[in-house]
């Protein structure tokens, strides 16, 4: 369906500058991606309300949702710098967002998304030489939203602002430290008695089966969206 | 967009990839693309052009040229008169010398019925159809033969007649044919009447048969009937009335004096819906892929015929059939679609709709029509097609997306608008708007408030605040107030109401910000201190192990303080659960943290006891675990859905916990709270609800497609094996079957927790039924009946409404919810492929009882199911 317009959920010229991945693997990832890059957030916006405007492009019915959100932090102050991902059960869910909700406002900001290769650790931090996004180390206009010149507080976000400095002042780095959301369902009949008392495991550590399902639910998705 | 191209990025040459440079297109694409952009600026004008442009391209490609017209008319439906003119010009023969050539007209034509074929093989519909609008055109214009074209639209009048039907397929097939009725009715109707009236006359019998649904959906129009409606007024005056509707720029040129031989279209036969089997076998006990689209649709008309066309005139169903396509078509680009919308009327006869304002063309309005281009699209329209019962084709975000753009695009006009129509919706909300249709407007409303500052005038509504607290008007209010603090945060939205809703007497925003509610908070509490060790202890990051035995001390300690609490077990359960959820309570994130980290404690508090290691999933215990995780987020209903989906997806509890969860507390939680007060269901627990029945359906379609692909994968390293056998001329080779007979483990897995899912989801469903009957028609000893849930129903009381209260409205409400399970599409095909189960669980207590209540469910089941 794209011969008189150019649909809007193609991949832009985002990408991950740090991703060590050649070209033609990364359109591979991203044809499939589960993931969002969300950006222009304004440093007060908390996961909760991009859980609101996300989930209106889940398709739990379909076997989707939203499975986490990793909200971006400023390296050295742990607090929101003005990025995060969005991760989905299933490819339809992140076009979906593409085409509905990238180039809408979120918290008055007009926010963009983009398909992403997926999380990997690390990538939460902002990586401008401040500890925050790049684009804020060279940003020339007042973005009160964003900080304002820099260290600028906004009057009349000061509450606002003490509880975004508090939220995540326990943020870890590491393996870990972020949490995966749930996987699949899986049958626990003849695993109750050896429900061992460790840790759960995110399902990105499952083993065949796991990858497998992941897999297998994208590519449907692919063919559901095949026009 | 301008951020995207914000400073920071030309720093980054390398982000202009191979996507970005000019892309060299061919003569052939050339062409196409010339063909595809036909008419954009003046049709009229184009159109010699473009046609020497394609008489003059070569080498001659009509396979290329007639791909171009299927996709110009398939993705441009606006434009088919014009494509009509285009192909009926390539009929003349400009150079007498070469008249015995074949004529290029007619072998683009005969390309163009190959596409056609092939849409109708795939069933793909929406594309047939518009491909019988051109076809329907091209009679009128005289290149294809009445006969051939009537014995076309007879196929598709002959779906309504197959045997066991889907409402969707008729729906589709019944669109097909009338709309090709329509436009070449005036040319069918002179060639034979009797054809033309039989064909009429079957649609109305379809659609007379359909009436029951009414019963399910209280909406005022229904697609199928608009067209009747058009077409008989047509019919009336022989069709002559469809140059007031529509522009037939190929009768410009005398079309009739062509003298050629007419086309005539190949017979076809409409074939059957592909039903997508992907490995569903009744060994799974699991069928067929759940079919969408069994209902008819219901769509809501807001505006009066004087601002905006009456799509039950001729005129008026032109131009709303026309917007629905390009809104379903343009889905992938909402601000090309707000474009088109906006750009319509140049596409429709000139007078159709007011100028801009202004505007300094000309503007002679057509007798009865001169309406307002935002009216339609605006509203009407879109409005329409959001609102549509039981779903919108597309995700609700995508209709909301698109009024945003058309705003942002013609703010002076669209808004103002939107704002009307926002004030007709509200009104309605006292005239019975349906539950799902007023939901929906909520979410609508909230987020179109998101994209411009919040701005309403709400002081408009403040002398609603008098109606009853939970009449359909202040739970709007109070939802679009919930939905908007969602958003954005309390405070924003405290700022943009009038004093006397900011009041909390007033029912519409809570003093504060919608925080956590631990119950152990306060030092007074008695069992402030034991929380706190639990606290202590998930701060610190203990093993579950230890947060265990903590927990079993604890309950020993509670034993011998004897303080009357009668049972232990839940208040164990509700220290952890709640002590958990504050230490998770700072975001979405840290919710997961908590709750991965301890998801053996999770799972041992949900199995059983806290000490006894005994089976998994006691009811009573995961039922405490929601009441805990409600009760922390009382003040909250976002954080309580998500929290539920999450211990649902952590399988920590089942869908049909929350199910059941729901039907006996969900009313306890918000602002709201009152114990002991009568079952209901509103909006808020309908969320729960569905939450959990999607998810419940989530995972039978992720089982389903797992198998499907380790099926596929078995069968092709089958016939891989095979294949290399055959290859082994040696007579070495093992006999077949022998290796059939290995079956893969993983599909023997995937089959079983299929079957598992499948339980659930039916336990699921009939958990919901009986739901809702606990609530609509109570047994006498029920648990808090509601004692007004049959006084609710019919016209007489209805009519008396003026004086419901509270627990009226509610069991009110909590019918519309019930409609909306039996009918929603997501739920109504499993519902129908269990009903004998379901109804054996749930009906059979009604036998023999005179209950005006359990009639009314058995009746509005009976139809949902289609039996009726």
């Amino acid at each position: 369906m794209a011969h008189v317009v150019t649909p809007l959920d193609q991949p832009s010229n985002y990408k991950d500058s740090q991703a060590r991945v050649d070209r033609s693997r990364q359109a591979e990832l991203l044809s499939k991606s589960t993931t969002l890059y969300i950006g222009n957030l304004s440093f007060y916006t908390t996961e909760e309300q991009i859980y609101e405007m996300f989930s209106k492009c889940a398709n739990t019915e379909d076997g989707g949702g939203i499975k986490r959100v990793i909200m971006g932090l400023d390296r050295n102050t742990r607090t929101p710098c003005g990025f995060c991902f969005v991760e989905y059960y299933t490819h339809a869910e992140a076009l979906a967002c593409m085409r509905f909700v990238s180039g809408t406002k979120l918290d008055e900001r007009i926010i963009r998304c983009d398909l992403d290769l997926g999380y990997k650790e690390g990538r939460q931090f902002g990586r401008g030489k401040s500890g925050g996004q790049v684009r804020d180390e060279h940003r020339q206009d007042y973005d009160p939203g964003r900080g304002g010149w820099g260290a600028q507080a906004q009057r009349n976000e000061i509450e606002r602002r003490r509880e975004v400095e508090e939220r995540y002042a326990d943020a870890q780095d590491g393996p870990g430290a972020v949490a995966g959301g749930g996987g699949d369902w899986k049958d626990q009949g003849g695993a109750q008695t050896e429900n061992k008392l460790k840790r759960g495991r995110s399902p990105d550590d499952e083993g065949e089966n796991g990858r497998l399902g992941q897999r297998t639910r994208m590519e449907d998705d692919m063919d559901n969206n095949r026009m | 967009m301008s951020y995207r191209h914000g400073g920071y990025r030309r720093r980054y040459r390398d982000d202009y990839d191979d996507r970005r440079r000019e892309v060299v297109e061919t003569p052939e694409e050339k062409l196409k693309t010339a063909i595809i952009k036909f008419g954009e600026v003046d049709a009229q004008e184009e159109l010699p052009r473009l046609e020497k442009q394609i008489r003059e391209h070569q080498p001659l490609n009509i396979p290329n040229i007639s791909e171009a017209f299927r996709i110009s008319v398939t993705e441009q439906p606006y434009k088919i008169p014009f494509y009509t003119a285009l192909l009926r010009n390539l009929y003349n023969t400009p150079d007498p010398a070469q008249s015995d050539a074949p004529v290029l007209g007619r072998l683009i034509l005969e390309d163009f019925w190959k596409g056609f074929q092939g849409y109708l093989d795939k069933v793909a519909w929406r594309e047939t159809r518009l491909c019988i609008q051109f076809f329907a055109h091209l009679t009128v214009a005289g290149l294809i033969s009445p006969e051939s074209m009537t014995s076309l639209l007879q196929s598709f009048v002959a779906v309504l007649d197959e045997f066991g039907v889907s409402h969707g397929r008729a729906k589709k097939a019944g669109l097909s044919a009338g709309e090709g009725l329509f436009i070449a009715g005036s040319v069918l109707k002179a060639h034979s009447p009797s054809s033309v009236n039989d064909m009429i006359t079957a649609i109305h019998t379809y659609s007379e048969s359909t009436t029951n649904a009414k019963w399910l959906v209280a909406l005022n129009s229904r697609v199928l009937d608009s067209l009747l409606t058009a077409l008989n007024t047509l019919n009336e005056g022989d069709f002559s009335g469809i140059t007031d509707c529509l522009p037939q720029p190929y009768l410009r040129d005398g079309a009739a004096d062509l003298e050629i031989a007419k086309y005539d279209l190949p017979s076809v036969l409409v074939p059957p819906e592909i039903i997508e089997v992907e490995g569903i076998t009744s060994e799974t006990g699991s069928e067929a892929q759940i079919k969408k689209e069994e209902w008819p649709e219901y769509y809501f008309r807001v505006f009066t015929s004087e601002v905006s066309p009456d799509p039950n005139t001729p005129a008026g169903y032109i131009i709303r059939s026309a917007l629905i396509d390009t809104i379903d078509i343009f889905e992938i680009n909402r601000k090309e679609c707000a474009r088109l919308l906006l750009e319509y009327p140049k596409w429709n006869l000139p007078g159709t709709f007011k100028p801009k304002p202004g505007s300094t063309v000309e503007h002679e309005p057509f007798p009865g029509k001169d309406w307002q281009l935002e009216s339609t699209p605006g509203r009407q329209t879109i409005i329409g097609a959001y609102l549509v019962l039981p779903e919108p084709s597309q995700k609700s975000i995508y209709y909301i997306s698109l009024i945003t753009e058309l705003c942002k695009l013609s703010p002076s006009t669209i808004g103002p608008a939107v704002g009307k129509s926002i004030r007709k919706l509200y009104a309605c909300l006292s005239e019975s708007l349906d539950v799902e249709v007023a939901r929906r407007f909520a979410e609508w409303f909230a987020v179109h408030m998101s994209n411009f500052g919040f701005q309403w005038v709400w002081k408009e509504w403040v002398p609603d605040l008098s109606l009853a607290v939970q009449h359909p008007k202040r739970a709007f209010i109070r939802r679009v107030v919930e939905f908007e603090i969602r958003l954005a945060y309390h405070d924003r939205i405290l700022k943009t109401l009038p004093p006397q809703m900011q009041d909390p007497e007033g029912f519409v925003i809570p003093e504060q910000a919608p925080g956590p509610a631990f119950e152990y908070e306060d030092p007074s509490h008695p069992h402030h201190e034991a929380a706190q060790s639990v606290l202590n202890l998930f701060r610190g990051r203990a093993n579950a192990e230890d947060v265990i035995a903590q927990l079993d001390t604890l309950k020993s300690q509670l034993e011998g303080s004897d303080d009357g609490h009668t049972n232990l077990d839940s208040l164990v359960r509700s220290i952890a659960v709640q002590s958990l959820l504050n230490i998770g309570s700072r975001s979405f994130s840290h919710l997961l943290n908590g709750l991965e980290r301890y998801l053996a404690l999770l799972r041992n508090l949900a199995s059983s006891g806290v000490s006894s290691a005994g089976g998994y999933g006691n009811t009573e215990a995961k039922n405490d675990i929601l009441t805990a995780a409600a009760s922390f987020w009382k003040h909250n209903r976002q954080m309580v859905g998500i929290v539920f989906d999450k211990l649902m997806q952590y399988q920590i509890v089942d869908p049909t916990d929350v199910i059941g969860w729901t039907f006996l507390n969900g009313s306890f939680v918000g602002q709201l709270r009152e114990i002991e007060k009568p079952l209901n269901l509103s909006a808020f627990e309908w969320d729960l609800l569905r939450a959990a029945l999607d998810k419940a359906n989530g995972r039978v379609v992720i089982a389903r497609r797992k198998i499907a692909t380790l099926r596929k994968e078995d069968d092709d390293a089958r016939a891989k094996a095979k294949a290399s056998q055959e290859m082994e001329v040696d007579g070495d080779a093992k006999p077949a079957d022998e290796q059939h007979e290995v079956e893969n483990p993983a599909l023997e897995t995937a089959l079983k927790a299929s079957e598992s899912l499948v339980r659930e989801q039916k336990a699921a469903l009939s958990r919901t039924l009986e739901g809702f009957i606990s609530c609509l028609a109570p047994s006498a000893g029920g648990l808090n009946p509601n004692p007004h849930s049959r006084g609710v129903i019919g016209e007489e009381a209805w009519q008396n409404r003026d004086a419901w209260g509270r627990d009226d409205w509610n069991a009110w409400e909590t019918w519309g919810w019930y409609r909306q399970f039996v009918r929603a599409v997501s739920y109504a095909p499993y519902l129908r492929k269990y009903t004998n189960t379901l109804e054996t669980v749930s009906f059979a207590r009604f036998e023999g009882v005179n209950d005006p209540a359990a009639d009314l469910m058995k009746k509005v089941w009976h139809i949902a199911t289609g039996q009726e």
